[in-house]
């Protein structure tokens, strides 16, 4: 409900009282990030956005496959693990620098996302759903896997990755703040490209009909495989880059079901199949989660309150969530975006905060009115 | 050689045998008509030929060559293009964007260039159908006699060397179904090479404007034809209109 | 040993087919694919130990253990059919959205369960001394009673479906939905009920199945453990064929084998047992998606 006033508010605020398009938003939201550590913010908050924009990249990928072209993926967390373990073995084994793990592990990513590409792409719907659960649980389990553990650590993992900088906090934190939030500014701008091209109006097209696409000409093995490497190329990154900014430790929770099930609660949350959607439900996840469930509440109970919530409670949270998306997926089965801009059609200016549609067409609007 | 040549196609599906044996050919430049009562085969036929179904038996030539069996997307670069009975939109884009997804594009440095003129190509295309006034439209906005000419659009964009129409009249008023005669009629004498086959159940628009008819009956070719000698063929009119008539 | 195989496997598939006959139930009649049925079975699992250490001590402490699983089993099938009712009966239609519904249930079982009962494993047995946990030999091989219970229940149950679908009306309405639901409703047949039925019969199944898996193995219950019997499920019923029933049966054999010769032969194999469902399932969606008894996937035209 809160949403769905606040985007009317946003769209109004925009497009009739300073008639501001979303593009310039978009950067507005970027420059107010960047600006954000010099105001001598604790480093233990901004641990929390750079938690966001790290989750907010995870989630962008894994609606790049199921927002925009509808394969269904509950297995997102492999490409995580893949990434995470890939630079770990990569750098604690051979010593390699993180500028020459971190793309290997994106490598060693894209060839896995072909891997699994292709058998997925055979078959549909609920197959498919328990075809991508089943890969990451599978290498979950081998990976724990007592006769492996010299190799992958068993249940402890590898630990001690390197830093990204050789600096002290708190410009540790700092520097590793803005590498995440430049990571999600080239994210978002990928998307963007790949959104308002014809890959991207083949990708909903795909999502909308595929026989239809098939019988206008489109290869649609071909783009379904090319969304399948492109969210599970930006997956790995995330998994890797993540390795080394918390914990510097791999461990089989990258792998976990609970992993591959937080982008879908992220997206939901912000909105599926658009740009703003993923960061908007990582920020919100985020916050409410590291900084409200864990900070402020406990502190709040306990100062006025005197109670202190028992240890029970961090297994609730998760719950929380879990409920949250419930209700969401059953009062707007089509996700939360689409809720708002369906109602958001009523305003003519909405039309140009659909992010499905290419920009191409904006232009000949333009053109139109003169 | 002909544009189009079917020879012996049969598909069954379980015990039902759809079609049987069906052969004709379409010439580069002729507007045939497909015509059937219910279940006659039409779409299964069309189906074969654009390759969303594989035949159990006979070929499909394309230009001479052997296009029998291969996958949709690929027949539909060789140069031949269906439209769909029931519409099939994309409901999340707009019309026009719609239109973008079938226009061929280059490769390489092409490429740039037709970006600036996709736009405009799919905007002629949505004129000849006469759509231009709801091109920024989402499809799912729009109504039904819209979507079929979008259909149309759609086929037209991927510019096709042989054009399938499946009922292209299907629901649509007289008003609409006359410019759609026109349209059609106009889309001909753009393209004299191009190859036209339109499967119809609305046989006073169809007869009009066809140089020759094929008659389908429970999966078999029975009749074939000039309009004027199918319509006086007195087994199609009992299989249309029943025994006795 | 080979006969400890024989002896191992076939209980084990017996009980996974009763899991997955579950599963298969209310994907045949509803369409529903399940991703709590895991959770269902953990949770027939855990309110076993609740009723069991409830307050029948003392007395006949048997007796009191099947009272216990009567009313688990009862309770799963209720709390199945109102979450049912709750959550999955409004996006019906929507594949992905009843995919996204049960998996949320199915961590929201998961973090209850963690909240009540921590990470620490109840003790789901039979009560001490009973005869259920005397060791007789078949084949040469000590099995415990307890396990020959779960083989023959599991059997039963099986074939008491078998029977309620042929011979009872409600189990005639059951196939005829499973068959074309439109002309079925139009047959007068209340699919909303029958849904909820069918989901409180799958539920208890996966119930029964989980308790009579944790009381007769060294399996242990814990939070995470619905992925497990999740992945049997759907492993099974895929490898049989969605919608089967026969498939079931023998999937679940063919599965209860296959992690038995894992579980003895492959050094620590216990632990990797897990994989087993997994790579079957992939391998079967792969080579043979339909299965062995399973219909046809239909191009969707």
């Amino acid at each position: 409900m809160v949403m769905k006033y606040f985007r009317r508010a946003y769209s109004s605020f925009a497009a009739h009282v300073f008639d501001i398009p979303p593009r310039f938003m978009a950067f507005l939201f970027f420059i107010t990030l960047s600006l954000i550590p010099l105001s001598g913010l604790n480093p233990y908050y901004l641990n929390i956005l750079i938690y966001a924009n790290i989750l907010a990249i995870f989630s962008a990928s894994w609606d790049l496959l199921v927002g925009r072209t509808g394969q269904i993926s509950l297995g997102h967390a492999l490409f995580f693990g893949i990434g995470s373990y890939s630079t770990a073995l990569l750098s604690t084994s051979f010593g390699l620098p993180v500028w020459i793990t971190i793309p290997s592990a994106i490598l060693i990513g894209s060839l896995a996302a072909v891997l699994v590409g292709f058998p997925s792409l055979r078959v549909k719907g609920p197959y498919l759903a328990l075809v991508s659960m089943a890969f990451p649980l599978i290498i979950w389990r081998i990976i724990k896997w007592a006769p492996l553990t010299p190799i992958f650590g068993g249940e402890y993992g590898i630990r001690g990755l390197p830093r990204f900088f050789p600096l002290v906090l708190p410009q540790l934190r700092v520097a590793e703040y803005y590498l995440s939030l430049v990571l999600l500014f080239v994210t978002s701008i990928i998307i963007y490209k790949i959104a308002n091209s014809k890959t991207g109006i083949v990708f909903v097209s795909i999502l909308d009909d595929e026989l239809a696409s098939k019988a206008c000409g489109i290869n649609v093995t071909k783009y379904k495989l090319m969304s399948f490497i492109i969210s599970g190329l930006i997956g790995t990154l995330t998994g890797s880059v993540h390795a080394h900014l918390f914990s510097r430790t791999s461990t089989p929770a990258n792998f976990e079901l609970t992993l591959s099930f937080l982008p879908i609660v992220v997206t939901f949350l912000g909105g599926i199949g658009t740009i703003y959607g993923p960061i908007v439900g990582a920020y919100i996840y985020s916050i409410l989660d590291k900084y409200f469930l864990t900070d402020l509440l406990p502190k709040l109970l306990r100062d006025n309150l005197r109670m202190t919530l028992p240890s029970e409670f961090e297994y609730a949270k998760f719950l929380i969530f879990s409920l949250i998306v419930l209700i969401l997926v059953i009062k707007w089965p089509r996700g939360l975006a689409r809720f708002t801009t369906d109602k958001l059609e009523d305003l003519e200016e909405a039309r140009d905060l659909d992010e499905r549609g290419p920009r191409i067409w904006k232009r000949y609007k333009k053109k139109e009115k003169k | 050689m002909h544009l189009l040549e079917v020879e012996n196609l049969t598909k069954c599906f379980g015990g039902l045998t759809a079609v049987k044996n069906v052969s004709f050919h379409v010439d580069e430049g002729e507007m045939v008509g497909i015509i059937g009562p219910n279940g006659a085969g039409k779409t299964t036929l069309f189906n074969l030929i654009s390759g969303f179904l594989e035949p159990d038996s006979g070929t499909v030539k394309f230009k001479g060559e052997n296009i029998t069996g291969f996958a949709p997307h690929k027949i539909v670069n060789k140069g031949i293009a269906r439209t769909f009975q029931v519409v099939r939109p994309f409901h999340h884009l707009p019309v026009i964007a719609n239109v973008m997804v079938a226009l061929k594009s280059p490769r390489g440095a092409k490429k740039i260039e037709w970006l600036k003129t996709m736009e405009r190509k799919a905007v002629d295309l949505l004129e000849d159908v006469g759509l231009s006034d709801v091109a920024l439209e989402p499809a799912e906005n729009v109504g039904h006699g819209t979507l079929k000419r979008l259909e149309i659009a759609k086929a037209l964009a991927t510019e096709p060397d042989l054009l399938m129409l499946d009922e292209p009249f299907g629901g649509l008023n007289p008003l609409e179904t006359d410019f759609l005669t026109k349209s059609i009629t106009r889309m001909h004498l753009d393209e004299p090479a191009r190859g036209i086959l339109i499967v119809e159940h609305k046989l006073y628009a169809l007869m009009k404007i066809v140089d020759r008819v094929i008659v389908l009956h429970q999966g078999e070719k029975i009749a074939e034809g000039k309009p004027e000698e199918i319509a006086k063929n007195k087994t199609v009119i009992e299989v249309y209109m029943g025994k006795g008539m | 040993m080979i006969e400890e195989i024989i002896i191992s496997g076939a209980i084990a598939g017996a009980v996974y087919g009763l899991l997955a006959l579950g599963f298969t139930l209310i994907y045949g009649v509803s369409g529903v694919v399940n991703l709590a049925h895991g959770s269902l079975y953990m949770l027939g699992a855990y309110m076993f130990y609740v009723f069991g250490t409830l307050g029948f001590s003392g007395s006949e402490p048997l007796l009191a253990s099947f009272l216990a699983l009567i009313l688990a089993v009862v309770f799963v099938g209720i709390v199945g059919s109102i979450a049912y009712r709750l959550t999955i009966h409004p996006v019906i239609g929507d594949e992905v959205a009843v995919m996204v519904v049960t998996v949320c249930l199915a961590l929201i079982f998961q973090q209850l369960v963690m909240s009540i009962f921590g990470t620490s494993f109840p003790p789901v047995r039979w009560p001490e001394g009973s005869f259920l946990l005397i060791s007789t030999s078949i084949l040469g091989v000590t099995v415990q009673y307890s396990r020959i219970l779960a083989f023959l229940v599991s059997l039963g149950l099986f074939f008491s479906l078998l029977v309620f679908i042929t011979k009872r009306k409600i189990g005639k309405a059951m196939r005829a939905v499973s068959q074309d639901r439109e002309v079925a409703m139009l047959m007068g047949i209340n699919t909303e009920r029958l849904y909820m039925l069918t989901m409180a019969l799958s539920a208890m199944f996966a119930a029964v199945a989980g308790i009579l898996i944790t009381t007769s193995t060294t399996m242990s219950a814990g939070a995470w453990m619905w992925l497990h019997p999740l992945a049997l499920s759907f492993s099974i019923v895929i490898l049989g064929g969605l919608g089967s029933i026969k498939g079931s049966l023998i999937g679940g054999f063919i599965l209860g084998y296959a992690e038995q010769i894992v579980a003895i032969e492959v050094p620590e194999g216990g632990a990797i047992v897990g994989v087993v469902p997994l790579v079957v399932m992939v391998a079967v969606l792969l080579l043979r998606p339909k299965g062995l008894f399973g219909k046809r996937i239909e191009m969707e035209e």
